[in-house]
């Protein structure tokens, strides 16, 4: 009988509710919306770190990432074959690429400029690195020998378009000093522009041969999913330790700091539009419920004349807030859903993250997390709304209420 | 026994400063299946009275029994289950929910006790035959004229076949014609199930369709 009192009740003033569920339902797309928004962002930063640069997982030898920079020739990874080999046996992983990476001067002739090598095996870096973009000229291909695509910025520093033969000069693993000429094949960018500033890609053999050395520095990883990342890398150590490999894993959280903190200083400004949704449904419920029982008071008087408890009082008015709140909540999840495939259909246009230089298209997605999420506010702010209202309502001396029908 | 009995009850007010006296010591006893009018002009106390024997206040000083239990000393919520359980209520202004079609108001008490779905049904159905009204089961309030609702409330009144029924003024806003219909079917429920009913009235024609009269003046008993 409450609950159909409770439902009738809801009703008796449209308007008002109405007005009440769209507050609600306004609550629920604006959480689904935004967090809709704010989960694609954070997955296509996330994907473009990912396929631009670290791969899932990155792999190096011990020591690599503490003391690798400043002596890389002492970190490196001999007859990675092998190895790679070893990280394809483990379930998820789609590809290994062996990276390595130097540092050197590029010259036109005229201009000399450092730049920050990266020697990558062109067939299967290229499954990895989805997220680079060639702005003229080709990619690397498998039969490149001599030529190298240079970063946009770095083109641009140095003055080198698509064809200019070019002079890379690096230091050996020995500590001598070696050149190749090399070709411009292209000129592509990435998700950071400091990358694309200063960086030239050449084919690994080529890199190798430069430095004199047929080791690798990198095996970077990519896997089928981005979720899987950690359960590899368990199961990879747990590989390498039985096989008594000294290699150390880093997932690419790890090595996204600016993605990282990104996430983590968004997902702080959600929480505050995630209280300030939650006080908008608050008042608006509390505001229907306390107008209802100023409007009730003669009706609530009858109820408990005729022997309803206090406490049935206060269900009565809790399990109004209650319907509320999942009539609000349901109407807010099916406008939250179109409203989300509207416009991910049409496509949000968006300027280059900081640091980055490419354009981007953001959606909103569908995360059954936030959807569930939503509701339970709605309906859990509009019940704890209720409460003062029914508290109040359950307060009243019956025969002064009983007055009021009057 | 008394199914109702007050002694030297009183019932006061604060209002501001001043303390209103409402009822000062009255005595009544009430026997089971009487119908009983309080008669008595506005101010002399005959709703307090009515609230107190319906356990809706307590008294300042003084015992009420209903039924046999005294309630003076009862919470709020063992007040509720003797209003639930040995009383029915008729209100001057009908007080039904609007928002609940006949049927539904009149079923409202049983939902306050341990009735199954099917004996509430067939409940509901017999009290509303016993005030003509089975045709408008599923009418709102608003589409029933007065005569009409206050039948309801009659219907509402005894559905859960309480020992007491309390009317307060229940003709004060019919007109004559429909006040004495109503005060017959009050009488006819009365002499048929043999429902004790307390109403008060100010309306001297209606009086004379009660057993016995009992008058207020100033909060105090003027004479049976």
């Amino acid at each position: 009988m409450y609950l159909r009192l409770a439902f009738k009740n809801i009703f008796r003033n449209k308007t008002r509710s109405l007005i009440t569920l769209a507050a609600i339902a306004f609550g629920c797309i604006s959480l689904i919306i935004a967090g809709g928004f704010m989960e694609n962002i954070f997955y296509q930063i996330r994907e473009s770190y990912i396929r631009s640069f670290f791969g899932h997982i990155e792999v190096n030898k011990t020591g690599f990432f503490e003391k690798g920079v400043a002596k890389p020739f002492d970190y490196m990874i001999s007859g990675p074959g092998d190895v790679i080999k070893k990280i394809y046996s483990a379930e998820h992983v789609k590809t290994v690429t062996p990276r390595l990476e130097f540092s050197g001067l590029l010259s036109t002739g005229e201009t000399t400029i450092s730049f920050l090598g990266q020697g990558v095996d062109p067939k299967t870096e290229k499954e990895i690195s989805t997220a680079v973009g060639i702005d003229a000229g080709a990619d690397l291909a498998p039969e490149d020998t001599y030529r190298i695509t240079v970063g946009r910025g770095l083109s641009s520093a140095i003055g080198a378009k698509v064809g200019d033969p070019l002079i890379a000069v690096a230091n050996t693993k020995g500590g001598a000093i070696n050149a190749l000429d090399v070709t411009v094949k292209g000129v592509f960018f990435t998700a950071s522009k400091a990358f694309d500033d200063r960086a030239v890609r050449l084919p690994i053999a080529t890199a190798q041969k430069l430095l004199h050395t047929g080791d690798v520095q990198t095996l970077v990883v990519l896997l089928d999913k981005t979720e899987n990342t950690d359960m590899v890398i368990k199961n990879l150590r747990d590989l390498f330790k039985k096989d008594g490999l000294d290699l150390e894993i880093k997932p690419w959280y790890e090595m996204a700091d600016f993605y990282t903190k990104t996430v983590d200083l968004y997902r702080r400004q959600f929480l505050v539009l995630k209280l300030i949704i939650a006080v908008v449904v608050v008042l608006s419920v509390f505001n229907t419920m306390n107008m209802s029982v100023l409007e009730r008071v003669g009706e609530i008087g009858t109820v408990m004349a005729l022997g309803t408890k206090k406490s049935g009082v206060v269900a009565l008015f809790i399990i109004e807030g209650f319907i509320l709140g999942v009539i609000g909540g349901v109407a807010g999840l099916a406008g939250g859903y179109l409203l989300a495939s509207l416009i991910s259909y049409i496509g949000i246009p968006m300027p280059p993250p900081p640091g980055a230089t490419m354009t981007w298209t953001a959606r909103v997605d569908i995360v059954p997390g936030l959807f569930v999420y939503a509701f339970v506010l709605a309906i859990i702010t509009a019940i704890v709304s209720s409460f003062y209202p029914a508290f109040k309502a359950s307060r009243l001396e019956i025969a002064e209420a009983l007055r009021h029908n009057i | 026994m008394n199914i109702v009995y007050v002694e030297k009850v009183s019932k006061e007010y604060q209002l501001g400063a001043t303390v209103v006296k409402a009822l000062k010591g009255v005595d009544l006893a009430v026997e089971g299946g009487e119908f009983m009018a309080i008669v008595g002009p506005s101010g002399s106390g005959k709703s307090t009275l009515l609230n107190l024997i319906g356990c809706i206040e307590k008294p300042t000083a003084g015992i009420v029994k209903v039924d046999g239990v005294d309630v003076v000393n009862l919470s709020s919520n063992e007040l509720a289950v003797i209003r639930a359980g040995k009383l029915g209520f008729i209100f001057q202004t009908f007080n039904l929910l609007p928002v609940l079609t006949v049927a539904e108001n009149v079923e409202y008490p049983l939902h306050l006790k341990p009735v199954g779905s099917k004996e509430k049904k067939e409940r509901v159905d017999s009290v509303l035959k016993e005030v003509g009204l089975e045709r408008f089961s599923a009418h709102k309030p608003a589409e029933l004229s007065g005569g009409q609702r206050q039948r309801v409330a009659i219907a509402r009144a005894l559905v859960g076949s309480p020992s007491i029924i309390l009317a307060d003024e229940p003709t004060a806003n019919l007109d004559h014609k429909t006040g004495t219909g109503i005060l017959e079917l009050m009488r006819g429920i009365n002499k048929k199930f043999g429902t004790t009913f307390i109403f008060s009235t100010h309306d001297q024609k209606i009086v004379t369709m009660a057993d016995r009269v009992v008058e207020l003046r100033d909060g105090e008993r003027a004479g049976d």
